[in-house]
């Protein structure tokens, strides 16, 4: 029976049916956790931003962002308020990377200046390459910088060029991660600062 | 494994882990040897998911031999392998984040593996399921002590630490070797055990 053409093409439909069954079960068991994990991420990508991860377990990290981070318009943008008062800004960034998507947190001052640091929670680049922009020798560039008026708030410059207050180094032989990142930054910066303009007044 | 019949449960083991080694006697998942042996971690881990999907993999193609027509074996391999990943890839994400992002695309690789594949056509597609069973854990054990020979120096000497701990002597007063973690210290260290390992066996041969 085996040999028959029937056989081959029922039997195929079946053992993929039994399996994807078992794998869909499996999902739908573990989707809340994954999702919770995603959500962690990006807590954790917040308060590295704007340097409180430092130490802090994942669930001080949770109730921190839960009591002093208030949403703002933008994707995935946040107030840190304390006491009444706005002691900084998370700035969601994200944006097609060279291999697949990233998305991270910029870290701002209350002057919408000056940048306290930056953050990934997503992002696939080549391990070695282009991932080291994950790495603190990368993202510590970032802290202190200060956002040029106008269409390129920051600047990736490439190994070795003279740096302006607003510009970093970009990681040799990561260009391709390094000029996305770049227009990625700046067109979710300009927009958020164009953005809640009137908000910031209050 | 011996050439006539089916070869006895130690025997198994033996080809598994020395006499058939996958990685220095087959040459199969080079790719993964090469990928991700710069952390000790890292490989542990990629190690204990190739073992259990290689295992658990062979189990089930094994099982299922007498149902399965010849002329698509494989896709039916490759559906069983396919899902045995993705259940481990699954897992990772959710109960070991941190684990599946350092890992990222590896986990998923496991699929292309040759190693899998390879023990599935060789021997668990024609043998019972428990020696199929035995064969492909032991075949993975092969594979997981020469990533395990290969990791260890390459993390020593080039991060100056073992598992992220860092070392005496090789975290102060050692100049780390970067190249060892990056990728020419991979082709380094598999063509060095890949001598050692081969010089080693002929002399076996002789002695049985």
């Amino acid at each position: 029976m085996t040999q028959k053409r029937w056989y081959a093409v029922v039997y195929m439909f079946g053992v993929t049916a039994f399996f994807s069954s078992m794998i869909i079960g499996l999902a739908r068991v573990t989707a809340e956790r994954v999702h919770a994990n995603e959500q962690l991420a990006l807590e954790r990508a917040v308060l590295t931003a704007l340097g409180q991860a430092q130490g802090k377990t994942n669930a001080e990290i949770h109730r921190m962002f839960v009591e002093e981070f208030e949403p703002m318009p933008g994707d995935n943008s946040f107030k840190w308020v304390k006491d009444g008062t706005v002691v900084g800004y998370a700035v969601g960034i994200a944006g097609k990377g060279f291999w697949a998507p990233i998305a991270g947190i910029i870290g701002l001052k209350p002057d919408r200046r000056t940048v306290t640091g930056i953050a990934f929670y997503e992002q696939n680049e080549t391990p070695g390459l282009g991932a080291e922009i994950t790495k603190p020798a990368f993202r510590r560039q970032f802290e202190g910088l200060e956002l040029a008026p106008g269409p390129q708030p920051i600047s990736i410059r490439p190994y070795g060029a003279q740096l302006d207050k607003n510009a970093v180094h970009a990681i040799s032989g990561a260009t391709q991660t390094c000029m996305r990142l770049e227009v990625l930054i700046n067109e979710d910066l300009r927009q958020w600062l164009e953005g809640p303009a009137e908000e910031a007044g209050k | 494994m011996s050439p006539n019949g089916a070869p006895a449960g130690r025997q198994i083991i033996i080809d598994g882990l020395w006499h058939n080694n996958p990685v220095f006697r087959q040459v199969l998942g080079i790719c993964s040897t090469l990928a991700v042996t710069n952390l000790v971690l890292n490989t542990l881990v990629m190690c204990a998911a190739l073992t259990l999907v290689l295992a658990a993999s062979c189990l089930t193609v094994s099982l299922l031999r007498r149902f399965t027509p010849r002329n698509i074996r494989m896709m039916v391999q490759t559906l069983i392998i396919a899902f045995y990943v993705i259940i481990v890839d699954t897992s990772l994400k959710g109960y070991w984040p941190e684990m599946s992002t350092a890992l990222g695309p590896y986990v998923g690789l496991i699929i292309t593996n040759c190693i899998i594949m390879g023990r599935c056509e060789a021997f668990a597609g024609t043998s019972e399921p428990i020696p199929a069973m035995i064969d492909g854990f032991f075949n993975g054990l092969g594979y997981s002590v020469l990533l395990l020979a290969i990791a260890l120096p390459r993390e020593l000497l080039g991060m100056g630490s073992i598992l992220g701990i860092p070392m005496p002597y090789f975290s102060t007063g050692w100049d780390r070797w970067i190249i060892m973690v990056m990728p020419p210290g991979a082709f380094f260290m598999l063509a060095v055990f890949v001598w050692i390992c081969r010089s080693i066996k002929p002399r076996q041969e002789t002695a049985q």
